[in-house]
């Protein structure tokens, strides 16, 4: 049975290979840069909190500001992309970015740092994540988990590179030469940017049998803009909030969230806590990288697979479970070489779940709704990843030990993991009725336009032969069937 | 031997606030010292003034051990530090299985050796031997050591030095224009006094404050001390140190300052930045090419498509199924 996804694929077909492997790469870049820096940069903290005269909390700011406003400004970077294409936004990211780390490198005051860095840097990493995420489902979609699954790799790459690489800067130019340095460093973002070619439109639009179906398109196009909700749709799609798998995804999410990065912040203080020295506690955080690499070109290649691709929620929610239950074992491990298992166990589970994080979201909504999906999904995320750690330092705090903390953050992510479990299979039941009815309708449909029909099918059976009928877009009626399934 | 024991007895009198006792007991030791009883010598009477001298003012008493076996090929080391003036109790036992009669043991200061009237005990198979003294000034501090001499002499060594300060391990970068502050601390110990110095090469020399307001010294607690250099100039980079001063010396750590234009990392910046632009361009300009190309042979494919169509609606509709297909596989 070839795999039948949640949602149709994309109108133009896409490429698939190509070009397509090259804007992987570019993406693997915007997708480092976004998730390893505001963690790369701690190593200057240090330093920086002595410099300054402040405490280290106040320092650590930074970072929670970079990351608040990364997913925060999800919804802006998604208008922008919806508008102008991925390409422009991941330049003005990169450029942002290095002007962000330019005028950082003037600053006298942590108010200043939390500006330039914080703000203005966050805003130019968001720049960064959502379009490169976007355009891998514009170039993809049979290869697509695998695409995802390299793309998010460059999270692990970069943050074992850059984390080194910032000592080495900060040992030979200061904390001032190596923000300027820095600064240029995040122009690759823009060489990354200027990868990301538009998918070529041209060959669909130009064949005449298809400017019938174009120009009932544009119809309909005009019907919605010219309510003011459709206006707002056209920008942000806000009508995903009706749509049951983005619903089920995002509630599964936050909770998630709540116990997914507390942790791996943990990890050294608890094994330096368990009596382990300084340099192996932080030797554990590296093996946990080291695996979380490879977990995540291989959670790519198994959601890939013919046996997986159709079930890729599940899998998913499986992995989700997978990291909970290494939570809640983790009380269990008395000795280092038990905490170097569950170091590395973690960070299989960790880099299972990053790499289709973003795939099944595109799974369920869509590529064409993915931009304004992932938009309004890190801007809600955004609350229970800024307040997942510092809850969790408070039980630990409060209980003195934390055993609790990981029990707790087990139990949270486990439960995440079976409400996920459980609204995917009654989406998957509920998607299946749809597009039987869907079938139903569209082969009673077909008897009276028997002439024109064997056409445009036929047509669309060669370009589309790995995915199913069902959701080929031969008609305008067909689309509309399409997006009321959906929903 | 009789000396430590009528030194006991003085401590077991304790309190220094009995100075008419002191004061009795000194004069009869110095009688019997006249008498030639005592088998001290001078050094052991000036020993005795130091231990009252030490009872009297209150000095804390401090206690080390070091266990040496016949096996023990490794000289046993033992680091003290010391603050202020103590007495000092350093006590070494050997254990050994042949005969303890034989032993010999010998207290050195450095490559001095000291009275040789320092209490011996044997129980059983140990040998114990005890070194008591106060440290008052510097020239007290430094290595003791106690010998057993036998076939192979073993040694115990006991290193006694004033606290180590801390300062930084790497060098501070800064740059021309900026302030800065280098930090000396001191853990759990409190000097009494904290002296800065710039030095470039060999010459140490100390830090003017009260020239112009370009260095500020300040310490947030005694145990720390800081110094701020305002308008760092490129001369300004070189190595700094802090030194405490306590009662039996002083310690010292130093601290290398480098000053560096904004040139240094602009230079690479710069680099990068031309980098970044060849790379963008690069790209760009063969993504033109390639549209180029691309433009110029889908004219023409476009071409033979309306040709074609033109062809194929004269001709009808059922025909054009197969021919229409191949076009569709040769677009792809």
């Amino acid at each position: 049975m070839p795999p039948s996804p949640s949602a149709p694929p994309p109108n133009p077909i896409p490429p698939d290979g190509g070009w397509g492997w090259v804007v992987v790469g570019a993406s693997f870049i915007s997708i480092g840069f976004s998730y390893a820096f505001p963690k790369a940069i701690t190593v200057f903290f240090k330093d920086i909190q002595q410099i300054f005269n402040t405490t280290y909390s106040e320092i650590a700011w930074i970072s929670s500001i970079m990351l608040a406003v990364m997913y925060a400004g999800g919804p802006i970077s998604s208008i922008l992309v919806n508008n102008y294409g991925s390409r422009p936004v991941v330049i003005l990211g990169g450029l942002l970015c290095c002007v962000a780390m330019i005028l950082a490198s003037f600053s006298t005051s942590v108010i200043q740092l939390y500006l330039t860095v914080g703000f203005l840097g966050g805003l130019g990493l968001a720049f960064n994540l959502q379009p490169a995420l976007t355009i891998i489902g514009k170039y993809f979609y049979r290869k697509r988990p695998m695409a995802n699954g390299l793309a998010m790799t460059g999270s692990p790459v970069f943050l074992s590179t850059l984390a080194p690489f910032n000592q080495y800067l900060f040992n030979t130019y200061g904390w001032k030469g190596s923000f300027l340095i820095l600064g240029g460093i995040f122009l690759h973002a823009c060489v990354g940017g200027s990868l990301m070619r538009p998918v070529d439109l041209k060959e669909h639009t130009s064949q005449s049998k298809n400017t019938i179906a174009a120009k009932e398109d544009s119809g309909i196009k005009k019907a919605s803009k010219a309510s003011t909700i459709g206006k707002i749709n056209k920008y942000l799609d806000f009508t995903l909030f009706k749509h049951r798998g983005f619903l089920i995804y995002l509630s599964g999410n936050v909770i998630m969230f709540l116990g997914f990065f507390a942790p791996v912040i943990f990890l050294a203080p608890y094994a330096k806590d368990r009596g382990v020295s300084e340099y192996y506690a932080a030797a554990l955080l590296s093996v946990m990288a080291f695996v979380d690499m490879f977990a995540r070109p291989i959670g790519g290649l198994i959601a890939n697979s013919k046996l997986v691709r159709p079930r890729i929620q599940y899998f998913f929610s499986l992995a989700v479970m997978f990291n909970g239950v290494c939570h809640l074992l983790c009380p269990l491990a008395d000795s280092y070489t038990a905490l170097v298992v569950y170091a590395i166990f973690f960070g299989y589970g960790f880099g299972s779940v990053s790499s289709v994080l973003f795939e099944t979201l595109m799974d369920l909504v869509g590529a064409a709704r993915f931009s304004s999906a992932v938009g309004l999904v890190t801007i809600v995320e955004c609350a229970p990843v800024l307040l997942g750690p510092p809850l969790a330092g408070k039980l630990v705090d409060i209980t003195g030990d934390y055993k609790y903390m990981y029990l707790a953050s087990g139990a949270i992510v486990v439960t995440a993991s079976i409400w996920l479990l459980i609204g995917n299979a009654i989406n998957y039941r509920l998607l299946a009725k749809e597009r039987k009815k869907e079938k139903g309708r569209r082969k009673r449909s077909a008897s009276p336009s028997k002439e024109t029909e064997p056409l445009s099918k036929s047509k669309h059976e060669e370009l589309s032969v790995e995915v199913s009928k069902v959701h080929s877009i031969p008609s305008e009626k067909g689309r509309e069937k399409e997006r009321e399934s959906n929903i | 031997m009789s000396s430590l024991s009528g030194l006991r007895a003085l401590r077991a009198l304790g309190a220094p606030g009995h100075p008419l006792l002191l004061l009795c007991l000194l004069s009869m030791m110095r009688s019997s010292l006249a008498d030639g009883n005592l088998t001290g010598s001078p050094f052991t009477s000036l020993r005795l003034r130091e231990e009252m001298l030490a009872k009297y003012s209150n000095l804390s008493s401090v206690i080390h051990n070091i266990s040496l076996t016949e096996h023990s090929s490794v000289p046993v080391e033992k680091n003290i530090t010391l603050e202020r003036p103590s007495v000092m109790e350093l006590q070494c036992q050997f254990t050994t299985s042949g005969d303890l009669n034989l032993v010999n043991v010998t207290w050195k200061k450095g490559d001095e050796l000291l009275e040789n009237n320092y209490p011996v005990n044997i129980t059983g198979n140990t040998f114990y031997t005890q070194y008591m003294f106060t440290i008052i000034n510097s020239k007290q501090m430094g290595s003791y050591s106690c010998f057993f001499g036998e076939e192979k002499e073993l040694r115990g060594t006991f290193n006694i030095k004033v606290p180590k300060v801390h300062g930084k391990n790497k060098p501070l970068i800064t740059y021309v224009g900026d302030s800065t502050v280098l930090k000396c601390e001191c853990q759990d110990c409190l000097p009494l006094n904290w002296t800065w110095y710039s030095s470039n090469g060999s010459v140490q020399v100390p830090i003017d404050v009260h020239t112009n307001d370009k260095y500020v010294i300040n310490g947030s607690y005694a145990n720390e001390t800081r110094l701020k250099i305002k308008h760092l100039l490129e001369e300004d980079g070189r190595s700094y140190w802090c030194s405490a001063a306590f009662q039996l010396g002083e310690s010292e750590e130093h601290i290398e300052l480098v000053v560096l234009s904004f040139l240094v990392p602009l230079k690479p910046f710069l680099a990068i930045i031309a980098e970044v632009i060849l790379l963008v361009v690069i790209i760009l300009l063969c993504e033109v090419y390639t549209h180029k190309k691309k433009k110029d042979s889908d004219d023409g494919k476009e071409f033979e498509q309306i040709e074609q169509l033109k062809s194929d609606d004269s001709n009808g509709i059922e025909n054009n199924a197969p021919r229409h297909r191949k076009n569709e596989s040769a677009n792809q």
